[in-house]
């Protein structure tokens, strides 16, 4: 009989299991990066990608500067005080981190097409804008507030105490200053392995320059190049950020029993909370989806006197519309096999990590370091190492590498990070001394897991796997570089007609998507209401 | 295992270079009750999992009824073949059982049929005065009832030894002074030896006739409880000896 006690007691198997997943998580950017330093023309990845570099690090820095100045006093506030239609409000600027960027980003480009001012938003402030508001002040604000959120309730009565709101919203600000910086850094790598706005804008980012090397020169050397040496660069900044982060997250993903700080209500800042709330899904979510409704609304006269038209014209917009839904039907299985597959694998992995982990701070810390590192790395990097392995590998590697598996396992591999702090946090929920009980009482480790670890951690684990599958859903570099022929996802779809498409076409499609995140962020935000009871 | 006695020679407890316990060498007789007291930190804790085989001593052994329970770096006696059962200070009850479920997957070790597990388990819970809960997760439950609830499971597998590790601390004067009362009934109608982990005074003179003073992970001291607390100089046990007042009289 295998005790439950196996569960919390020390173990060289601790080490090497994290080794193991390691191991299977960087494999393919390390293999990437051994045939890119292999490579006889290493370090040639031509003038017009330094160039690229140079924009997408100006990006990065704007984009993160603008991110910290508004999500961090957007997130405090929203933690501290109590507004009319505050979780509404919040799921809203959850909703950009959840949909491709380049959605919003052809949102905004149709926007200023028909205001008539494209000239507005083109370039380096357009993408700016897109990531800015859709990635990385969402992500500083969620940060800040999950911190003040941490608080508990005797720190913020304290304050409270000595000066009033002041001192509350100064010493909340304080508080979460160090973990929405490290956000807001995050948030600005994460910029730099973004290609879609730089697609949409005519802005030649880094990210967008690898994917020209791969889909358009079909160059796949120097697109392997261009991915080591941005990964380095970017490796450069995020270890050092994630050693510093990790400490303070590794022990705020502790459950601690105290007394949870209330929101409160205050009228003034109230008013002031929904304002600033509200300009922020306005510019996130609201005027591209807005801009994605105008070629449908400019169809509807159309659609009237469609009796009258050749049905058979394809800028007819019935049929526009009828081939969107077509197209959506096309891809819905791939989509939902992509995503499901991907939140299948990362959260397995993550329950795998969580395990090995356990309650030990050093491997808490290592795990996380390691692999919010590898987080940062663009999404093109282990894309293309699977690649180079199945070009290198007999035919009968086909299905387990170049099948719809494959996309599963890379969207997997690349989202560990998010599904494991899932783990991390819901393992750290559960009290060494069950185990220790279990133990006590005889009830060996496959019927403690069954009857209580199993169920315990079920909520956490629904909201891990909707969490990785929206996550998956949004990622498109990676399955644009390894899907097979003809199995494209409907991100992937709308990537590939996009330059040839009737506008409405596209605008369909990507409303298509918007719905669906949405509806899957109200399935999590449900969840996440069971997890958290 | 029924009215054994409980040993530990020269048992030590490194956690990487902290030492947790120091070379301790002490006996428990059957029956005994035996308060193990001692500032925060001093092992007290780590010394109770010792003994029930949840962890491994670095070096010495643990003797249950005469056998060698855990040697150095090893457990011999598994835990749930040593007869103890514990009352752990968050009290470790599975949070998504109901308090019935509770007690029976806490009879999972035991070699009862099923129909005799729920026997027990109804037994426990009526033996605890918490019939009517059977059903109410623990998480619904007063601070008092979740205790009744640990009791129960913990009683359910008729246990040689009754470990309790600082039970009632958070609970009122009031329901724990009853709790007290009911566990001394109990033990003295099934003849369980009882070793209470407490910084109260009043939970170790209610329960308990021996004692044991950690420090630093030594036990400095150790006999009937009457006399330490009269005679010890150790900061904690005169703390004790002004907490209860008039202690002659205080002292049972």
């Amino acid at each position: 009989m295998i005790s439950s006690l196996a569960l919390e007691r020390p173990g060289r198997w601790r080490a090497g299991g994290i080794g193991l997943l390691l191991g299977l998580i960087a494999a393919p950017d390390v293999l990437l990066l051994w045939r890119a330093l292999g490579d006889g023309a290493a370090g040639a990845v031509g003038w017009s990608f330094v160039q690229a570099i140079g924009r997408s690090a100006c990006i990065a820095g704007i984009a993160g500067l603008v991110g910290l100045m508004c999500g961090l006093p957007l997130g405090v506030g929203t933690a501290l005080y109590r507004f009319r239609g505050r979780a509404l409000l919040l799921a809203l600027v959850t909703l950009p981190l959840l949909v491709p960027s380049f959605l919003w980003g052809i949102g905004w480009s149709s926007l200023a097409a028909a205001l008539g001012v494209p000239f507005l938003l083109s370039g380096l402030p357009a993408c700016v804008l897109v990531f800015a508001a859709g990635l990385v002040v969402p992500l500083v604000l969620l940060t800040a507030y999950a911190a003040t959120a941490a608080l508990t309730g005797s720190q913020i009565d304290a304050a409270r105490l000595a000066g009033g709101e002041r001192e509350v919203v100064w010493q909340a600000s304080r508080n979460a200053s160090a973990p929405a910086l490290l956000a807001a850094a995050l948030g600005g790598v994460l910029t730099l392995v973004d290609p879609g706005p730089g697609q949409i804008f005519g802005e030649q980012t880094a990210a967008s320059e690898i994917l020209t090397s791969f889909a358009a020169l079909y160059d796949f050397g120097l697109a392997g190049r261009q991915c080591a040496v941005l990964a380095g660069l970017v490796l450069v900044g995020a270890v050092p950020l994630a050693l510093l982060a990790t400490a303070r997250f590794a022990n705020d993903l502790l459950a601690k029993q105290t007394r949870r700080a209330v929101p409160v209500t205050h009228e003034r800042l109230a008013v002031l909370m929904v304002g600033a709330l509200a300009m922020l899904t306005t510019a996130a979510t609201i005027l591209p989806t807005l801009g994605l409704l105008l070629p449908m609304v400019a169809g509807g006269p159309e659609l009237l006197t469609w009796t009258a038209r050749d049905p058979f014209q394809m800028n007819h917009p019935e049929l526009v519309l009828f081939g969107a839904a077509a197209e959506v039907g096309r891809t819905a299985a791939n989509s939902f096999l992509y995503a499901g597959g991907a939140a299948l694998v990362a959260m397995l992995l993550g329950i795998g990590a969580a395990v090995c982990v356990g309650r030990f701070p050093r491997l808490r810390a290592a795990w996380l370091a390691a692999t919010l590192a590898l987080f940062c790395v663009p999404p093109a990097l282990p894309a293309l190492g699977i690649v180079a392995l199945a070009t290198s590998s007999p035919a009968w590697a086909d299905a387990l590498l170049r099948s719809r598996l494959t996309v599963c396992v890379a969207l997997g591999l690349r989202l560990v990070p998010v599904s494991s702090v899932i783990a991390l946090r819901a393992w750290a929920s559960t009290s060494p001394s069950w185990a220790m009980a279990a133990a006590l009482h005889g009830v060996p480790l496959h019927r403690y897991a069954a009857r209580v670890l199993v169920p315990v951690l079920r909520p956490a684990v629904g909201v891990g796997l909707l969490l990785v599958a929206l996550l998956a859903s949004a990622d498109i570099a990676t399955v644009l570089l390894v899907h097979p022929p003809g199995e494209s996802s409907l991100p992937l779809a709308i990537v590939t007609v996009m330059a040839n498409a009737p506008e409405m076409l596209v605008s369909a499609l990507c409303l298509v998507y918007i719905a669906g995140a949405a509806a899957m962020l109200g399935g999590l935000w449900v969840l996440s209401g069971a997890a958290e009871a | 295992m029924k009215h054994a006695d409980l040993e530990l020679r020269g048992v030590s407890k490194h956690y990487n270079a902290r030492l947790a316990l120091d070379d301790i060498s002490l006996r428990v007789e059957p029956g005994d009750h035996t308060a193990m007291v001692g500032s925060s930190g001093c092992g007290k804790s780590t010394l109770l999992r010792m003994v029930a085989g949840l962890e491994a001593p670095s070096s010495g052994q643990v003797l249950l009824g005469g056998e060698v329970a855990s040697d150095t770096q090893r457990i011999i006696l598994p835990p749930h073949r040593r007869g103890i059962a514990m009352v752990f200070q968050d009290l470790a009850l599975w949070p998504n059982l109901s308090v019935l479920e509770n007690v029976l997957l806490g009879l999972g070790g035991t070699e009862c049929s099923k129909a005799q597990r729920a026997l027990r388990a109804i037994d426990a819970l009526a033996l605890c005065g918490i019939p009517d809960l059977a059903d109410r997760k623990p998480g619904t439950l007063s601070g008092g009832q979740q205790q009744r609830v640990a009791l129960a499971r913990s009683l359910a597998v008729r246990p040689a030894f009754l470990f309790l590790d600082e039970p009632f601390a958070g609970l009122d004067p009031v329901i724990k002074a009853k709790l007290l009362r009911e566990i001394m009934a109990l033990a003295g109608e099934h003849a369980f030896t009882i070793v209470l982990v407490t910084h109260d005074p009043f939970e170790a003179n209610e329960l308990c006739t021996m004692g044991v003073l950690l420090d630093g992970g030594r036990a400095t001291e150790r006999g009937k409880l009457v006399d330490l607390v009269r005679e010890s100089s150790s900061e904690i046990l005169s703390s004790f000896r002004q907490r209860l007042g008039g202690w002659a009289g205080a002292l049972t």
